[in-house]
């Protein structure tokens, strides 16, 4: 038998990731200054939890150039999608469980 | 991760959905539903060739696509993109099956069907419309069309004072949409 936590996606289980696939996930794509700004994380941050998440294949990230500026597009895979649903429904029945008083 | 914090993240990630949400300005939909569907509310009440059809039939397209290229530019420029192609395919169903009512009250000879189907459907589509976005506002201008198309029938109004309230309210829906465009685009800038 195994621990219902183990459930749990190690890749996104961190607050800034799971905002950045949330985002994600309601758009067809977003820019980096736009994450930065929604999430309230400093661009170094950003970049960090992006590689991670691109490494894992959850988002794609494209570089563009556009009205003389270069913009970072984001984009969310299937992958990504499916692993945030997954990892919302996990995290939820864990704390319905610690609720009504099971231990998780 | 504590029970705290797994609640503290799930807050977040539900705060970011809605965020970006806002953000994508989708209001802009509802905009390109309306102005679609009064051409057709308005083209069934009058003869298609009337000065008011044709000023509509022109009109109509015109202000929608207008709206759908401003709403396209400002998502672009907030840095946050929606597809709008599940909108376009509401509003496309909505459209005909709106013109079906209409088209229906008039082959069967019943005006009450011909006169206040598209009105009905078109607040169906509004109902179906606040459900996907999850917003009150789309669903109070649902419910005022409801409300005002059964004030008609129950009043007995005249098609002209039918007319005159459902475009008003056309028209205050309008005002308020756009009132808040400008205010989401002050909040962007």
């Amino acid at each position: 038998m195994t621990h219902p936590s183990s459930a749990l996606d190690d890749t996104i289980h961190q607050r800034v990731r799971l905002g950045i696939l949330a985002v994600l996930s309601e758009s067809r794509r977003a820019d980096f200054a736009y994450l930065k700004d929604v999430l309230e994380v400093t661009a170094g941050n950003l970049s960090q939890h992006l590689a991670i998440l691109e490494e894992a294949g959850h988002i794609q990230i494209a570089k563009a150039f556009e009205d003389k500026r270069s913009r970072t597009w984001v984009t969310v895979t299937r992958r990504g999608r499916a692993a945030l649903a997954s990892e919302v429904a996990t995290m939820r029945a864990l704390l319905d469980g610690l609720g009504s008083g099971q231990r998780p | 991760m504590n029970a705290d914090e797994a609640r503290e993240s799930l807050a977040f990630s539900e705060y970011a959905r809605k965020r970006a949400r806002e953000d994508m300005g989708r209001p802009w939909l509802a905009l390109v539903l309306l102005a679609s569907l009064s051409v057709v509310s308005l083209s069934l009440t009058d003869a298609a060739t009337s000065p008011t059809g044709l000023f509509w039939a022109f009109v109509g397209p015109v202000g929608a696509g207008a709206i759908a290229l401003y709403a396209y530019r400002r998502n672009r420029a907030s840095g946050i993109d929606s597809s709008p192609l599940a909108y376009v395919a509401i509003t496309v169903g909505l459209l005909i099956l709106s013109y079906t009512a209409g088209k229906i009250g008039f082959a069967f000879q019943i005006p009450a069907v011909a006169r206040f189907g598209p009105a009905f459907v078109a607040a169906a589509g509004y109902f179906a419309l606040a459900w996907i976005e999850r917003s009150w506002t789309v669903a109070a201008i649902a419910f005022s069309l409801l409300a005002i198309t059964v004030a008609i029938i129950g009043f007995d109004l005249s098609p002209q004072q039918s007319k005159a309230l459902v475009f008003g309210l056309y028209g205050i829906t309008l005002l308020a949409v756009g009132f808040s465009l400008r205010l989401g685009r002050r909040q962007l800038l």
